[in-house]
């Protein structure tokens, strides 16, 4: 069926409307999105969304992480195998992590990484058909945002929920970052690891991420200054 | 890609009728022979829109680029001052990016440049072209 910007798709929809920018223009066609030869075909059901210049993807709901280039996860350690370490990050198949791809790491200074270790990793290699590989430094070889996180913790939840929190327009954040001190290290798989002075403190953080999923920005507007009152012991 | 052997400097016949050449003409007889071979041997497999395909369409796989999400690992609130270091340099950044920042505004500047322009500015060094522009006047 033909679909345009804006409905709900299901998988073998096609969008006449890409085919005729793509004839003329560049087109980028993100996740759920696949050019066949005569269409441009949906492969998910979601809605079709579009944003310029000639970005085309499919918001669909999602739980399993699909591993994809340059994306930032959270993994678990599982193994040390020879010089490379395998990490769960909740996709098919475990990633490998190499141990000389940390800060400062060579053949004879290991970097310091156990088996149960939580890591924040980019994704390097994300293909169909081959182990996922991942890094925990840039291009210029400095770590940046990325290592193992030490204490914390660590929750599960769907792909859109992280999507929502880091979009730029998402209020959650900008209402909760002067509340209390704390950290966030949320991963492109659906695992959010947080951080904060008191037990409290990260529950009341745990509590407004997952709570933020299906609100408007109003209510989460709304949702965090509650929070945030409740913390600061003026309701209890 | 004939026309790529076409343009390669070949050696002459008659050289390559030479004995002690007889090697290198079995290895030019080669090449060409691969070179032709190579349409026939991938032609069902080559197709006519691969041949006619365009490079509008870029695959992306992540919704990063897309939906221009932001960095994951965040630090409010002076926790971990690393992390909040490098958030304030990407913001930096991004203001850079955007408008530079004046000392002095467009209307200041605007008005001034025109008091500077009626002002007979003295020339420092007297020149054919000065002196001509003010017998002008």
């Amino acid at each position: 069926m033909k679909a345009s910007v804006g409905d709900v798709v299901l998988p073998g929809d096609y969008c006449e409307e890409i085919s005729a920018v793509g004839e003329k223009a560049k087109v980028i066609i993100g996740p759920g999105l696949q050019k066949e030869i005569d269409h441009v075909y949906v492969t998910k059901a979601g809605i079709l969304k579009k944003r310029n210049p000639n970005t085309y993807w499919v918001d669909n709901y999602q739980k399993r992480y699909i591993p994809a280039r340059g994306e930032n996860v959270i993994g678990v350690v599982v193994q040390k195998a020879g010089d490379i370490f395998r990490v769960d990050v909740g996709s098919s198949i475990t990633a490998a992590l190499s141990y000389l791809s940390f800060e400062g790491a060579t053949k004879k200074n290991k970097p310091d990484v156990q088996i149960g270790d939580v890591v924040y990793a980019k994704m390097l290699v994300a293909s169909k058909d081959m182990e996922p590989e991942l890094v925990c430094v840039d291009s210029h070889g400095k770590k940046g945002r990325m290592g193992v996180l030490s204490d914390g913790f660590v929750f599960k939840c769907s792909l859109n929920l992280i999507r929502k929190i880091l979009n730029p327009n998402c209020p959650l954040l900008e209402s909760l970052k002067n509340e209390w001190p704390f950290e966030l290290a949320a991963g492109m798989n659906g695992r959010i690891w947080i951080k904060a002075n008191t037990m409290r403190e990260t529950i009341a953080l745990g509590n407004a991420i997952l709570g933020a999923e299906y609100l408007s920005d109003e209510e989460i507007k709304s949702m965090c200054t509650n929070i945030a009152t409740i913390l600061a012991g003026h309701v209890s | 890609m004939a026309g790529l052997t076409r343009k390669k400097l070949q050696l002459p016949k008659s050289v390559l009728e030479m004995k002690f050449m007889k090697r290198t003409k079995e290895r030019i007889e080669k090449e060409l022979e691969n070179i032709h071979g190579h349409e026939g041997l991938y032609s069902n497999i080559i197709t006519n829109e691969m041949r006619t395909a365009t490079g509008n369409y870029i695959p992306e796989a992540s919704f990063i680029y897309c939906e221009n999400l932001i960095d994951g690992r965040l630090s409010f609130k002076g926790m971990n001052p690393e992390i909040e270091r490098l958030m304030e340099l990407e913001t930096a950044k991004e203001e850079e990016s955007g408008e530079m920042q004046k000392d002095v505004s467009d209307e200041v500047l605007a008005k001034n440049m025109n008091k500077f322009k009626s002002r007979k500015r003295p020339s420092l060094t007297p020149s054919k072209y000065n002196v001509t522009a003010k017998k002008k006047k």
